[in-house]
């Protein structure tokens, strides 16, 4: 094999190989496409806002048994640790730290960091 | 420690405005620091009984132009009372009651913070051992509010079957979701149909069962006391009289569950 003959064989074997590589990129993004669409119908709940309602007393009758008991202990302290909330539920502080933070996703509490420790507290709007 | 204790019921027309100020001036009576709260905004009552000078109110209070200290009145001396007895009002005029009709949920919410860092206050300053709240009767935001900020709910029913199915209601649906000690107390029972004496226990163990909930009494419905309810507190001119002797034993057995941890 001349070296010309070998300097084509390796321009076409780069092409074809370019052009896999084309293929692949399309197909990964029409995967790309089907999988956020899909994600969009399978999570609604993503798009639903809570933006906007208080922590008032009908939002504490509406929540689940255990979060209710985590946010009318914040509500009564007013501000508080994830520690502070389990002394006064008597649960576990990873427990607390958990409905506390669930809470802060549902928009009906807030956290701020002093020092070392992490505070969750309701805001009046 | 102090208490904060409500009195709240399904229906109106239960006797809670009359329990409540008889159930303050008697712990008063007896020694201790209270102050009776009238969180019905919308029939105030307090001040037909306690006849108060223009002072601020209780709407006030949640409206924050004055403090909590600014919005109860020492009517301790009036009445000779041992301990003091402090009582704030609701503006009973109808612009107010009107007004309190349109706030939204987050007045309410404020409402709520506003009342329970006051009952801190109250606790603090003035050494109160027991903060007493009246209340709207059914589910009201205001009577929430003070039964989110309550160690003890007094829930006063009739014995007719209206009040009774609600108020069964209201234990699964409100109190036993707040996570607070409630008790029962039936009033104005007309005792012709209900004759107590050897049949009361009967009757007690009965409602007991039924309702799931820690019994505080039985009161009969006392003419006297509905007629007289509003013109004076009947444990300072009558204290032999049977409704104060049956408040007196609902205390008792208020207190033993208040001390159950």
């Amino acid at each position: 094999m001349t070296s010309e003959e070998f300097s084509n064989e390796v321009v076409k074997l780069l092409q074809q190989m370019n052009n896999n590589i084309e293929k692949l990129n399309s197909k990964l993004d029409s995967l790309i496409g089907l999988q956020e669409s899909v994600k969009d119908l399978l999570i609604p709940e993503k798009k639903i806002s809570y933006e906007g309602l208080p922590l008032d007393v009908a939002t504490l009758l509406s929540l689940p048994d255990h979060l209710r008991k985590t946010a009318l202990a914040l509500t009564e302290v007013g501000e508080a640790t994830a520690t502070d909330i389990s002394q006064k539920t008597g649960r576990v502080r990873a427990a607390e730290s958990d409905y506390l933070n669930q809470l802060v996703t549902k928009g009906y509490v807030k956290k701020k960091r002093k020092s070392h420790d992490v505070y969750f507290y309701i805001e009046a709007k | 420690m102090p208490k904060s204790i409500v009195i709240h019921s399904y229906k109106g027309g239960t006797g809670k405005t009359s329990i409540s100020a008889n159930i303050a001036a008697l712990y008063a009576k007896n020694g201790k620091n209270v102050c009776l709260l009238d969180y019905d905004f919308r029939a105030p009552s307090m001040q037909v009984l306690f006849k108060p000078d223009v002072h601020n109110t209780l709407n006030d209070f949640l409206e924050e132009k004055c403090e909590i200290n600014d919005a109860i009145k020492d009517v301790s001396s009036k009445y000779q009372l041992k301990g003091h007895l402090y009582v704030g009002f609701a503006d009973a005029s109808t612009e107010s009651m009107k007004d309190m009709m349109t706030k939204d949920r987050n007045w309410e919410m404020k409402a709520l913070h506003r009342t329970l860092s006051g009952k801190n206050k109250l606790y603090n300053e003035l050494d109160i051992d027991f903060l007493i709240f009246d209340t709207s009767p059914g589910v009201s935001y205001s009577s929430i509010n003070a039964l989110v900020s309550s160690d003890f709910i007094i829930v006063v029913s009739k014995m007719d079957d209206f009040d009774m199915a609600g108020t069964k209601e209201m234990i699964h649906g409100i109190y036993s979701s707040l996570g607070r000690k409630t008790g029962l107390l039936l009033n104005r029972i007309p005792t012709e149909q209900f004759p107590l004496g050897a049949g009361q226990k009967e009757l007690e163990n009965a409602m007991g069962k039924k309702f799931n909930l820690p019994f505080l009494g039985i009161i009969p419905c006392y003419c006297d006391v509905q007629v007289n309810g509003g013109k004076y507190l009947f444990v300072v001119e009558q204290p032999k009289h049977p409704f104060c002797q049956a408040l007196s034993e609902v205390i008792n057995r208020m207190e033993k569950h208040l001390e159950k941890t």
